[in-house]
């Protein structure tokens, strides 16, 4: 780790972060476990391929999922996140109090069994749902759609099939997100 | 008036007769010497080795790389290979009768390898490297037949070519030929199958360099015909949107290459240089990854001449106060997989230090990875290489300018950065 050390500052779940001085070379997944104890994003593979560790990236065009194991607080540094943490409802005292409508089409489906992976399952649905917002697609369109999005998140409990239907019925019963057009999947020969 | 008309019309009609002269007595195909042995009365032991070593002359040419098909047949045709003119396809050299090649003899295999020209009398597009394979042994030529022959036929149509006018029209190639197709030498060169033991290994080397390998089809630049300038031989140049490097002695000793990276560069896919990518990983999985290591050897001795390579240009760690902007772009998006230093990580990511690409003149190769990312490697044997990620969407044009700059500078050994332009509008 280098010894040349950056003053760092972002936003966290909506929450601005005091700046800190941190080692320049830190990776954005060990500044949310080690200086924030935000221990929700995983560590999988440490390479950015497995996607336990995915975290909302609020872009200025709009919700992006980044790997935070490879991404460093040098980039991070003004940026605005949102970790696993972030997506439910809290009251005053921090208590959760309602989940986000992915969050609960998880449980429901019961998606996962040991859980490793579905910080960043969370991050990938989230973020496209929040796109489909601004740009619906045709509802014939949704199981590729999800596919695509989810598609690089690896599970090793298998629980693949049942994330993408949770997904799929979030989008498909949320009013917005989808059109009645002909499905691109269709037109295609 | 109309005395200059006739002198026109009589000009015209006297180049029309003298093109006509050309074409019909100069153009065709030069000597087909005799096969190397009586195909058509092979024993079942001779044919099997004739199967055996046409299936590595296949390899060293790099046959399928071309001709198989977007669905991944092998010999069945159709990989589309892009000019400034046009497009050519791989076409359906599989032994279908109605497709393929399955009436080809081995001589007219040896008319298409060397002249160009198929037993109909049309001309190849120089696409099919026979301005290289022109030196091909006879022995190589009727073991490759026997091979090719022995393959299963895929009846399938091969794609024509999509070329512009004027290039569409083919009996325009045999003046091209005339003038840019090299002539088989006078003495025939040993072959793969027809060399000795004994033989002298740079002979070799260049055999497989020179005529096999077509190396220099994509690694030596191209002239206004689109033919290779002969005084420029392994310069290097942008083909088909990348930079195909300067492979010459110096050009390699240049960026610190040695003739045993070369070897591992060819045989893995991977060395302290780097990775393969763009159109040299089908290079690897189709041809290099199946050649002996002492044909390896043979290429890389006599591609690097063993000039001694300089040292790879010095880690320059002025540049993070020179650049910091990159600095930061490379800690925040590089170094959670290149490392801090550049130091890379076994099979995951390339080390930066002594990095090819970072050393180029031309960005080009340099700001396709970092935009476009590389897939997953499967190399050879258990050895691979991560997916790297395509950045295009996070960074803008300043930000690709300033990190292209900081790899040139601290690992490439530039000074001077690049204008944004200039890595921009990187001629591709």
């Amino acid at each position: 780790m280098s010894d040349r050390m950056l003053t760092i500052s972002m936003e966290i779940n909506g929450t601005p972060t005091d700046p800190v001085d941190l080692p320049e070379d830190l990776m954005l997944l060990e500044y949310l476990q080690e200086y924030l104890n935000l221990t929700g994003t995983r560590y999988g593979c440490g390479q950015g391929v497995c996607r336990a560790c995915a975290v909302i990236h609020d872009a200025p065009d709009g919700p992006k999922v980044v790997p935070a194991c490879i991404t460093g607080v040098a980039w991070a540094n003004g940026r605005s996140f949102r970790t696993v943490e972030g997506h439910a409802t809290r009251d005053d005292q921090g208590a959760i109090t309602q989940l986000s409508a992915i969050q609960q089409a998880f449980l429901d489906h019961f998606s996962f069994q040991c859980s490793y992976c579905t910080p960043g399952f969370v991050a990938s649905a989230t973020a496209l749902v929040e796109r489909l917002e601004t740009a619906p697609v045709a509802r014939g369109d949704v199981e590729e759609v999800v596919l695509k999005a989810l598609n690089g998140n690896i599970c090793r409990c298998t629980g693949y099939v049942r994330y993408l239907e949770a997904a799929r019925d979030v989008i498909l019963s949320t009013p917005g997100l989808t059109t009645e057009e002909v499905a691109i999947s269709d037109t295609a020969t | 008036m109309r005395r200059i008309l006739l002198i026109i019309v009589g000009l015209f009609a006297f180049a029309t007769i003298a093109a006509v002269f050309i074409y019909v007595v100069f153009t065709g195909p030069g000597d087909i010497p005799p096969a190397s042995r009586d195909l058509a009365n092979l024993s079942a032991q001779d044919r099997f080795e004739m199967e055996q070593q046409g299936e590595y002359v296949a390899r060293a040419g790099d046959c399928v790389a071309c001709h198989k098909s977007s669905d991944g047949l092998s010999l069945a045709g159709g990989t589309p290979m892009e000019t400034p003119v046009g497009t050519v396809y791989g076409s359906n050299i599989t032994p279908s009768r109605d497709h393929g090649i399955a009436d080809y003899s081995a001589d007219d295999l040896y008319r298409a390898m060397v002249y160009g020209i198929t037993p109909e009398g049309t001309h190849l597009y120089p696409a099919m490297p026979y301005t290289s394979y022109h030196a091909i042994s006879r022995a190589d030529n009727d073991a490759l037949w026997v091979w090719l022959m022995a393959q299963n036929p895929v009846d399938r149509e091969s794609r024509p070519a999509e070329m512009m006018f004027p290039f569409n029209l083919r009996p325009l190639l045999a003046f091209w030929n005339l003038i840019y197709r090299p002539d088989p030498p006078d003495q025939p060169i040993a072959g793969l199958t027809d060399s000795a033991p004994d033989d002298d290994p740079s002979e070799r080397g260049r055999y497989l360099v020179e005529v096999l390998g077509h190396c220099s089809e994509c690694h030596t630049p191209r002239n206004f015909a689109y033919a290779r300038k002969t005084d420029a031989h392994f310069e290097g140049t942008v083909i088909e949107g990348a930079l195909a490097p300067d492979i010459t002695p110096a050009g390699l000793a240049r960026r610190g290459w040695n003739a045993d990276d070369l070897a591992q560069f060819l045989g893995t896919g991977l060395s302290p240089q780097g990775v393969m990518t763009f159109r040299m990983f089908p290079v690897l999985n189709h041809s290099t990854k199946y050649m002996t290591p002492e044909d390896l050897q043979a290429v890389a001795h006599y591609l690097s001449k063993d000039v001694p390579p300089s040292e790879p240009p010095a880690h320059r760690p002025e540049a993070i106060a020179q650049n910091s902007e990159g600095h930061q772009l490379y800690l925040g998006l590089c170094a959670g997989c290149h490392g801090s230093d550049g130091e890379g990580r076994p099979f995951g990511s390339i080390p930066l230090q002594g990095n090819t690409s970072a050393m180029f003149d031309n960005p080009l190769n340099l700001v396709r990875v970092i935009r476009e990312g590389i897939p997953a490697r499967h190399l050879t044997g258990d050895q691979r290489m991560q997916e790297m990620p395509a950045f295009d969407d996070t960074l803008d044009d300043d930000d690709l300018t300033a990190l292209v700059n900081y790899l040139r500078q601290r690992w490439g050994g530039h000074d001077a950065p690049l204008a944004a332009s200039q890595v921009i509008n990187t001629p591709g």
